[in-house]
């Protein structure tokens, strides 16, 4: 695939945290339309990858386009600046991303939570954003939350609103980071329900994940990491029926 | 007690809730400044701002009171009474506030930060819609501490010669030879008013507890 026509593209990648290496050279295109689940035992770097990919780590070296438009730095190479601000942040408006801990603002109702960055960062007229907000809840399930408070949720009810949180920006590609860790298992279910959903229907989506059946029922693409590299790129069925490094067998085998 | 006694400690309650009411709505915001330009880190100004809300705090309130009316002037900056102690009572207040502000924003949740900057919000937007609706709920009780403590710090600009309310009721003793009856209305009046403060928090802190839950950011 071609850098410029891929959803998220990274060349080089490099992260340390004070000198400790996190993450190493890494180079990844994603298509669009497509899901990518990254799995990994922990410590191997997954979730620090992702959160550079909208820039809330900021990588060492390396470059990332998301639909063709740098982040973070504009330029290439040698020549390559720091983003101003303000464009870093137009930039990620394009990028959603779901926490693992939801982040929900938990003085804003359900409704206002889905609808404050497409009215405040976006500057869409409130009226449309509450509308538009109330309809991405409904295909969630969540049509008469829209007015209540998070603390009224259970997690799953929470996931799903910052779900719809992300949606609600129109963003070319959402980010889940780990998105069913912090989740009793009965509630797993319902967000891997609206994720399967949203494969479905084609959006561009990375997701990191423990969740081994649902990265293999749902994802495109798998990206298996460890020791702050990629060290397999591989479809489902082959990821999981073939592994082809020791790393990936002994992690498989044992999840 | 006669009318026109009662009537003098009564126009030193005005003065002090006169008084309280501007140093307040001067020094809550300029605490508030404070705070943001100490967690700011600019390279200078936090560090001058770090040992002004230190001395400030470190100073005796009547010390700092005599200090903005004798020594400002020899600086250039000629005060009248009244502002003298507004400024007093603000930089008491906006110092000790600068701390419960400050506070405030050290340990508000970075997740609700991260979301904000993920979803492209500017720091300018996400402080006023993100964080400052929730660190003032949060932080309501020890802001209206703070509030009744300067309350109680009015007596002390009688030494500049403002009379508020103990400084008017000490002329009525002095003029009657009975300094209990005046001094039983002082006590009062400051009982009324801080009543009526810590009576607004809790009817502000049953709307909030209503509406979200308890709150703890």
């Amino acid at each position: 695939m071609a850098e410029t026509d891929a959803a998220i593209s990274v060349r080089g990648l490099c992260k340390d945290f004070d000198g400790f290496e996190v993450l190493r050279d890494i180079d990844l295109d994603l298509a669009p339309g497509t899901t990518t689940c990254i799995l990994g035992p922990s410590g191997s770097g997954k979730s620090t990858f992702l959160r550079c990919l909208n820039w809330l780590e900021q990588p060492s070296a390396g470059s990332i386009r998301i639909d063709g438009k740098p982040i973070g730095r504009s330029g290439d190479g040698r020549a390559a600046k720091p983003m101003a601000r303000r464009e870093l942040a137009a930039t990620r408006t394009s990028i959603a991303m779901v926490f693992q801990h939801f982040a929900l603002w938990p003085h804003l109702t359900v409704l206002g939570n889905v609808t404050e960055a497409p009215v405040q960062v976006l500057g869409r007229p409130k009226r449309e954003a509450e509308e538009e907000g109330r309809a991405i809840l409904a295909r969630v399930g969540l049509t008469e939350k829209a007015d209540v408070y998070p603390h009224t949720l259970s997690g799953g009810q929470k996931q799903r609103v910052a779900i719809s949180r992300a949606l609600a920006m129109r963003p070319k590609v959402i980010l889940f980071d780990e998105p069913t860790s912090a989740l009793d298992p009965e509630m797993v279910g319902e967000v891997l329900c609206v994720i399967r959903e949203l494969a479905r229907e084609g959006l561009t989506m990375v997701v990191v994940t423990h969740e081994m059946s649902f990265a293999r029922e749902v994802a495109d693409t798998i990206v298996f990491m460890d020791g702050g590299r990629i060290r397999e790129v591989a479809a489902p069925t082959d990821f999981f029926t073939n592994p082809q490094s020791d790393r990936a067998r002994r992690f498989i085998f044992r999840n | 007690m006669t009318w026109p006694a009662i009537r003098t400690i009564l126009d030193g309650a005005v003065v002090t809730a006169a008084l309280a009411a501007v140093s307040i709505v001067f020094s809550l915001p300029l605490g508030l400044l404070l705070a943001l330009l100490r967690a700011g880190r600019i390279p200078v100004v936090t560090g001058l701002l770090a040992a002004f809300v230190s001395l400030v705090r470190a100073t005796p309130f009547v010390t700092l009171v005599l200090f903005v009316f004798f020594i400002l002037p020899a600086a250039g900056l000629e005060l009248e009474p009244v502002p003298a102690a507004i400024v007093a009572l603000t930089l008491n207040t906006a110092a000790f506030s600068s701390e419960i502000w400050r506070s405030a924003l050290l340990t508000f949740p970075r997740d609700q930060l991260e979301a904000a900057t993920a979803f492209g919000m500017s720091k300018r937007a996400t402080f006023i819609r993100i964080v400052f609706p929730q660190i003032w709920r949060a932080n309501l009780g020890p802001l209206v501490s703070e509030v009744t403590i300067l309350l109680k710090c009015t007596p002390a600009v009688a030494v500049i010669g403002v009379v508020e309310i103990t400084r008017a009721a000490g002329r009525v003793g002095a003029e009657t030879y009975e300094p209990l009856p005046p001094f039983l209305v002082a006590t009062l009046i400051y009982t009324a008013l801080i009543a009526t403060l810590v009576r607004g928090q809790r009817v502000v802190e049953r709307r909030i507890a209503r509406r979200f839950g308890l709150v703890r950011p």
